[in-house]
Order: C-alpha cells, then structure tokens, then sequence
C-alpha cells in the first residue's frame, strides 16, 4: 500500500510540472522577471569580484613607494643621481630608475602605456603575467613584451618587429620578445614593455633622467615611516606608496558597487513583494482543488511540499538560467551592461577582459538574496493553502 | 471494521448568529460487509453525517468510533490520515479536477502515498474496465459527460481499496439504467 517517501516527492514533483506547465504563461513570466533579476545581481556579483582582483593586478608593477619629481604641480623628469641619496636612507632595500610614459600611435590611432625597466627589476618579475616567449634580454636592446591587443592594434600579423616614431619623428625599432598574459589584460592591455634605455630612446629622454623612481623597503611595516622621511628629504616630490595606490582603486570600486548592489537589491525586494503578492491571492479554483486534494487523503505536509516544489522549480530554474547568462555575459562580453558603472564611462580600458572566477561564497550570496528571498515570500501562501480545510468541498 | 456512533451532535457555526445544529444526538452502528441508505429531506443533515463517518470533521460533540479509531478528539492531521487510510468517498457533487485527465483524477489519492506511475496504472486498469472508462482514460477530465464523472468519482473512491466506501447521493446524475450499474459495482 504505501511506497517509498522518494517516490512521493517524485510524485509531487511531477503533479507541481503538470501545474506549473498548465500555466505556462504566467509561470512564464515569473520565470523570465526572476531569472532577469539573478541575472543582474550575479553579474553584478561577478563582475565586481573579476574588477576586484583585476585590480590588484594593477599593482603588479606597482613598487613599495613610487617617487615623482613636480614643478609647478605638474610632474617632470627626476634626476638619476637621487638615487643614491634614496639607496643610503635607513630601511631602503632597493631603488631602481623607471621610465613610465604613454605614447600615441598617430598612425593605428591607439594609446600605448610605455614602461622601461631596468634588467634587474625585469628579471624580477612574475613569470606567470607571460603567455609565451621570454622577457627583454639584459645585454640586448629593442626587445619589448606586448599584449595580444596591442599586436592586433600594430597590425603586426605573424611578425615580431615593428618600430615607432620619436618625438624628432626619426623611428626606433623593436622586437617583440615575449607576450602578456590575457589574465593580466586590466593592465598589461596597452602595455609596452622594455628595457629603461630603450624607453628613454623612445621618449628622447634626456641622460641620466626618469620619470619615476621606485623604490623597495626592507621591512614592508616601515613603508609609511620610509615614505614619510622620504617626502621630508624631497619636498619638490610626490611619493606614493602601494597601500595608497591599492585604496584609491577599492575606493573607487567599493563606493561604485556598493551604490549598484544596493539598487540591484531595492529591484530585487520589489519583485520579491510581487512575487508573494501574486502567489497570496489564492483563485476559487485554486482553493476547490487543494480542497479536494485534502480530502481525498494529501495532508497539510503533502500541499506543502507539492507548493515547495512548484516555488523550487521555478526558483532553480530562475537561478541556473540567470547566472549562466550572467557567466556569459561577463565572461565573453566582459560585462558590457554594467563596465560603464563600474569602472567609469571615460576610463573604459581598451580590450578589458574579464576572467570572472565562480567562487562558493559569492554563489551563496547570490543564492541568498535571490532564492531565499523568494523561497520565503512563497512559504506565507503556501502555507494559507495548505491549510485549506477538506470541508470545505462537500 | 465497524462504524459506531453515540450521541453525535454537529453544530455549525457555534455560538454565532447563524448557528445551525445539523445533528442532534444521533446514534447508530453499522457492522462490517454491509451496505446501508440513508434517506432524509434536503437539509437534514445527510451529508454532514457522511462527514463525520467520513472523518472530514469530528463530532461538535458525542463519540463516533470508525473502523477502531476514536475520532471525537483527534486533530485534523490524523483525521487525514484515517480518511487516507479507511474512507473512499463519493461526493455529492463530483468533485474532479477538470484539468487533469480521467487516469490522473482517478490515481490521484495514490500520489502522496509514494506509489509509483506504473504500479498506479496497475491499479487503476481493473477498475477504469469495470467502470467502462478505459476509452475515456486520456481525457480531460473537463471533457466527459456527467454519468463519466461521476464513475471517475467512483474510481477514484475505490482506487485504494478502502474499508469503507461513503457516497452522498452517488446517482443524483444518473439515469436509472446508470444508478443500478452504480449499486452493482459498489455492491
Ligand atoms: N458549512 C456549513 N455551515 C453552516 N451550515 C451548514 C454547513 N453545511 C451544512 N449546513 C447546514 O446544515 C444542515 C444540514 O446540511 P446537510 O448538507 O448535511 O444536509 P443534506 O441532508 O445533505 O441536504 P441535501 O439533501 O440538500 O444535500 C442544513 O441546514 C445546512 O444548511
Ligand atoms: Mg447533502
């Protein structure tokens, strides 16, 4: 006489199909809101998470202090010979010259961002910002790494070398030695990367002269304490540390996501209050038939789980679909929806590629303002129908 | 597996207004195995004694034992429960969902118990072929004549071979050619 409780949900679950499936058109609808919703929210959720740690990929070349030489506000050139004073000052581990500029390709019409090296500081770097070759060898001169963008925007094709105009519009040649990771695109999208000297030839930088000097602390506790001593040694500089570097970009993320997720949020809590007010209005029909399940044997227990399943049904369905879009949106269109808000109309990078990273917490914090929310609208309903009493169809 | 009834009253509505005392201490007893007619004008009372043996609602008060189970006081859970477990029950009116098809309406009752679709159909066949409804099986319930319905109803009142089957006025809609098949089959 009596089966296995398995088979009962089985039962249930299909008896609340064929009753979803009988309404197609407003469980349709429903479905459609609810999934657009997830959608926003995980892209949201996505896209910040992927910005996020983008971001601390702009750090990458970023040293423990960055010093700049100002005149009249505006930066210049610093001399090389400050280095030595900088490498003397207790708590200085190492100080290497750095030439950082951005160059316009008046003939692709793109913006490069140039940075030379020295040797030492190249040999430091992390291996894994490289997809293939190697980087700028010490001895030689002309080898730069760039990105596949920057290729692409070169029109180099298959070829390695390419040269670029300087400012006296005589050329410099290059050879590309290695090239970017996509991973790192945020900031290695539009970059150039070379040797010092062959930058300074490039800009036709005066000798013995940087754009900026960065600098490493031995012990990264003392790192304001350095700066600090630093800025009173050089007044005419601006030094900025990595922590400041790193606040102003999570400043800029967290105020603009935070102002999104909590307009995402207010979206979601309408729906939510629709959804529950649709789902409390129970028809005649809808009573005389949880009348008549009641009587014919289906307990308060059974009404439950049949409405549990029908609100699960949709619901998962809601939360697959809209997060597989979200996925696709951010991951093969980079988020274009909402890049604009995130990360600001004008900065918009060139070839900004996304790798978003599905992580359980943020799949728990999408599940939990969205599923559970709307789980929860639906239990008050459910529960006014289920407890519909048998009588109330003799 | 008897019915026992004792000084059962039922009251609708108590202490309002629109108070009505459906029952005024009704006794009886019915034995195992036999078939009984209750008859009565309209608003006597019929139905909401089938309720009550029907175990759709306890007694106002008095004791109303069914099938060994003291019903009196029990809460409306296991008075789901027992009418799952004892009671098929035909209503007056027929009842049946219009949306679903004849097979569907028939097996409803066995869904909750966790009886698979297969076994279902096993169950219902015999008894859509002794009802003459095999040709209907598919429809929608919405879809058939008033005489169907209510040998949908009975169906679905036999399907999990209950002790006790109730029916309130089960050949209200048939003709008299029906209603004896209705006694046979139930007989
Ligand atoms: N839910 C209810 N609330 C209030 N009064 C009710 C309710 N159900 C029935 N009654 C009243 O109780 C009395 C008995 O009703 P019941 O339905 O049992 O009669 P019946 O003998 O089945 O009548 P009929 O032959 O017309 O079906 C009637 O006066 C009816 O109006
Ligand atoms: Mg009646």
């Amino acid at each position: 006489m009596t089966g296995n409780p398995l088979q009962r949900h089985l039962n249930l679950l299909d008896y609340a199909l064929a009753g979803l499936w009988r309404h197609r058109l407003k469980n349709g609808a429903v479905l459609a809101v609810f999934t657009f919703v997830i959608f926003l929210l995980a892209s949201f959720q996505l896209l910040t998470g992927a910005l996020e740690s983008s971001a601390e990929q702009l750090l990458v070349f970023a040293p423990h202090i960055t010093l700049q030489r100002l005149l009249a506000g505006r930066q210049v050139p610093v001399p090389e010979e400050r280095i030595n004073e900088l490498t003397a000052m207790f708590g200085v581990s190492t100080v290497r010259p750095r030439i950082w500029g951005y160059y316009f390709d008046h003939v692709n019409g793109a913006n490069y961002t140039v940075l030379g090296l020295t040797a030492e500081e190249i040999a430091a770097l992390p291996v894994t910002t490289l997809a293939a070759g190697a980087w700028p060898a010490a001895g030689e001169s002309g080898q730069v790494v760039v990105s596949q963008a920057v290729r692409q925007s070169l029109g180099l094709g298959e070829r390695r070398s390419f040269t670029l105009f300087r400012p006296d519009l005589s050329q410099a040649s290059f050879q590309i030695s290695g090239q970017f990771s996509s991973d790192t695109n945020i900031v290695t999208g539009d970059l150039l990367l070379m040797g010092l000297a062959d930058a300074r030839h490039l800009f036709a930088m005066p000798a013995a002269m940087v754009t900026d000097i960065a600098i490493e602390v031995a012990n990264p506790v003392e790192i304001e304490n350095v700066a600090e001593k630093i800025t009173a040694r050089f007044p005419d500089c601006r030094v900025l540390t990595r922590a400041q570097i790193r606040k102003t970009y999570q400043v800029v993320f967290g105020w603009r996501s935070g102002f999104g997720s909590v307009c995402l949020l207010a979206a979601l809590a309408s729906f939510v209050i629709l959804a529950s007010d649709k789902a409390s209005g129970l028809s005649q029909e809808e009573k005389r038939e949880i009348g008549i399940l009641k009587f014919i044997g289906f307990q308060t227990s059974d009404i439950l789980t049949l409405r549990f399943w029908e609100s699960g049904v949709v619901a998962g369905l809601a939360f697959g679909c809209g997060l597989t879009l979200a996925y696709l949106h951010v991951a093969f269109f980079d988020g274009s929806l909402f890049t604009p808000i995130l990360l600001g109309w004008s900065v918009l990078r060139p070839e900004l590629h996304l790798t978003p990273g599905l992580h359980l917490p943020d799949l728990l914090l999408i599940f939990s303002c969205s599923v559970l929310p709307y789980l929860a609208a639906t239990i008050i309903p459910a529960w006014r129908s289920a407890v519909i009493r048998a009588d109330t169809v003799i | 597996m008897t019915i026992e009834l004792q000084e059962v009253c039922k009251v609708y509505n108590h202490g309002l207004a629109n108070e009505v005392t459906a029952l005024r201490a009704v006794s009886l007893t019915i034995a195992a195995g036999s078939m009984v007619c209750l008859r009565g004008p309209s608003g006597s009372g019929k139905s909401t004694l089938l309720a009550i043996i029907g175990c759709v609602f306890p007694p106002t008060s008095g004791r109303a034992v069914i099938g060994g189970q003291q019903i009196s006081r029990l809460p409306d859970h296991f008075l789901g429960r027992c009418r799952r477990e004892m009671i098929g029950f035909i209503f007056q009116r027929f009842n049946v969902l219009p949306q679903l098809t004849v097979l569907e309406n028939i097996t409803l009752p066995l869904l909750p118990l966790g009886i698979a679709p297969k076994h279902r159909l096993q169950r219902a066949m015999p008894l859509l072929a002794k009802l003459g409804l095999e040709h209907r099986r598919d429809f929608p319930a919405g879809q058939i004549s008033g005489g169907e319905l209510q040998r949908v109803a009975i169906a679905r009142a036999l399907i999990n071979d209950p002790p006790f089957l109730l029916a309130d006025e089960p050949t209200a809609h048939l003709d008299t050619q029906r209603s004896l098949e209705f006694m046979q089959i139930a007989g």
